[in-house]
């Protein structure tokens, strides 16, 4: 299943992703710059930001209330359709799923 | 020329605080990560304990946290049920607990509001630099790396500036606890435990706790609302506030976790640029050089030199039976040395690119709070330093701190030759 992350500088990193890993996981298995992951994925760090493109957040779907809160002290301002990526986990519904990554 | 040689025999005792006096002993590290990578170490102060050398293990075993429990105590030294209740803070619990309280701290430490102190920093550099660098041959430990750290945390809470040296001594004297030069009350070598529900155990720990509740009361008092404490203190979403405890607990925290480490990620710098010469000359060139340096410089400096949990059962690793309740300790130290992740460790390259160190504890949830202000801090003092000088030099020998669990050059003596 696939992955596509893209860049502040419009640059696309793609991916096969497999289920059940978390988009967190997968971007740093893909070296995508910006996407540090300090916590392991424990929503203590908020350094696993994307934003979701437009036609993808129905199927991803919205962050639950402590990720709603860590999402507040993003380094990139918050957006419409941010998620921390590591509450993601990769499902056939998501596969070819977009996200932008934000210039910080 | 490499910045520094380990010198010890691979075989170096761990528990030993002595062993630290010349700097981590990176043999025995290297040995273990290849030959041993869960070992376990006697200590003739209490328990023995496990030790993850390899940086693989330390992400996958600290993300781990329903298996490795940080809610026994985080470091080498035993603790009581008792003890533990009144000294702990929340770097000694696990999630879900750990991030209730964290929640009421984070936003005070997180990326944007720390972005926002970077011309505050910038001020302070400047002062900093331009009353020490007209001293030419100086310990830049003491005259610049102890105090940026120091006068920003005074900046934060908001204290009043003729404070700040004994607001900092206390803060030595709890997490150097082990080091004759900071404390009277050398940890493995006291014989009273009239401080054992103290925050390190240690007496400064009963001192700050009534400067933080007398800060607190003047600023009530006054109406000050400046600082992050003032931050930390209000109500979160559900109405519900820092207990007494905790505050106090967590004020120690930042007066010692989050000053001496970076002070000791500074000076690192510094050494590292007196010994490889090119790091002035790519500072220079500026750039996008300074979006990886920090990060370069706190990888090298590994401050906080482990971290320990507690096994919550029995566990095979690597051939080994782990028991429930055996303690386990994680060496950044090592895991930001390992050959395996980094190209030439032990060399400091500033453009290193991705940077996967482990100073912040990154992988659990117990990365560090302050690693936004930790790099700017970082960044911003080795820019302004950059610009003002046209060479580092060692003017002696430098001087580690005795400790295993804190990794510091505490004396620095250098030459720095202004522009």
């Amino acid at each position: 299943m696939k992955v596509t992350w893209e860049l502040a500088d419009g640059t696309e990193i793609a991916a096969d992703v497999a289920q059940g890993t978390t988009l967190k996981d997968a971007a740093l298995a893909a070296d995508v710059p910006g996407i540090p992951g300090d916590c392991g994925g424990n929503l203590s760090c908020a350094t696993c930001h994307v934003v979701v493109a437009d036609d993808w957040f129905a199927a991803v779907g919205g962050p639950e209330a402590t990720e709603d809160f860590m999402l507040d002290i993003t380094e990139a301002p918050r957006e419409a359709h941010s998620r921390l990526s590591c509450q993601i986990e990769m499902s056939a519904k998501l596969d070819g799923v977009r996200l932008k990554v934000p210039a910080v | 020329m490499t910045v520094w040689t380990p010198t010890d025999d691979g075989h170096a005792d761990l528990s030993n605080h002595d062993t630290f006096t010349e700097g981590p002993p990176h043999n025995t590290f290297r040995r273990m990560r290849r030959e041993a990578p869960l070992e376990w170490t006697d200590w003739d102060g209490g328990l023995g304990f496990w030790n993850v050398t390899r940086q693989e293990d330390i992400l996958k075993l600290n993300r781990d946290t329903a298996l490795m429990s940080s809610a026994r105590g985080i470091r080498m030294e035993d603790q009581s049920y008792e003890e533990y209740l009144s000294r702990r803070t929340f770097q000694e619990t696990d999630p879900p607990e750990h991030m209730a309280t964290r929640i009421k701290v984070a936003k005070a430490f997180s990326a944007p509001v720390v972005a926002g102190f970077e011309a505050q920093i910038r001020r302070l550099c400047d002062e900093i630099l331009d009353a020490t660098l007209q001293m030419g041959t100086f310990d830049a430990t003491k005259e610049i790396a102890r105090q940026l750290p120091m006068r920003m945390l005074g900046q934060i809470l908001g204290t009043p500036e003729e404070d700040l040296p004994w607001l900092v001594e206390k803060g030595d004297a709890l997490i150097a606890n082990t080091d004759p030069d900071f404390t009277e009350h050398v940890l493995d070598k006291m014989d009273t435990d009239a401080y054992r529900l103290m925050p390190f155990n240690s007496p400064a720990g009963a001192e700050l706790f009534d400067y933080a509740k007398a800060l607190m009361a003047e600023k009530n008092r006054t109406g000050d609302t400046n600082g992050v404490l003032h931050m930390i203190l209000q109500p979160d979403k559900n109405g519900e506030v820092l207990p007494e405890l905790e505050f106090r607990n967590f004020f120690c925290l930042l007066v010692a976790a989050g000053n001496d480490t970076t002070r000791y990620s500074i000076a690192a710098g510094i050494q590292a640029m007196a010994h490889q010469p090119e790091l002035l000359g790519k500072m220079q060139a500026g750039g996008e050089v300074w979006q990886t340096a920090a990060d370069e410089i706190i990888r090298w400096a590994t401050p906080a030199l482990y971290f320990r949990r507690t096994a919550t059962r029995d566990i095979e690793i690597h051939g080994q039976n782990v028991r429930e309740g055996d303690k386990v300790l994680f060496w950044w130290a090592s895991g930001n040395r390992d050959e395996t992740v980094f190209d030439d460790p032990f060399r400091v390259k500033l453009d290193r690119a991705p940077n996967r160190h482990v100073s912040f504890g990154q992988g659990g949830p117990h990365v560090c709070l302050g690693m936004h202000l930790a790099r700017l801090e970082v960044r911003i003092l080795f820019e302004e330093l950059a610009k003002r000088i046209k060479r580092v030099e060692a003017a002696g020998p430098h001087r580690f701190l005795r400790s295993n669990f804190v990794g510091g050059i505490k004396e620095l003596p250098v030459t720095i030759t202004p522009a």
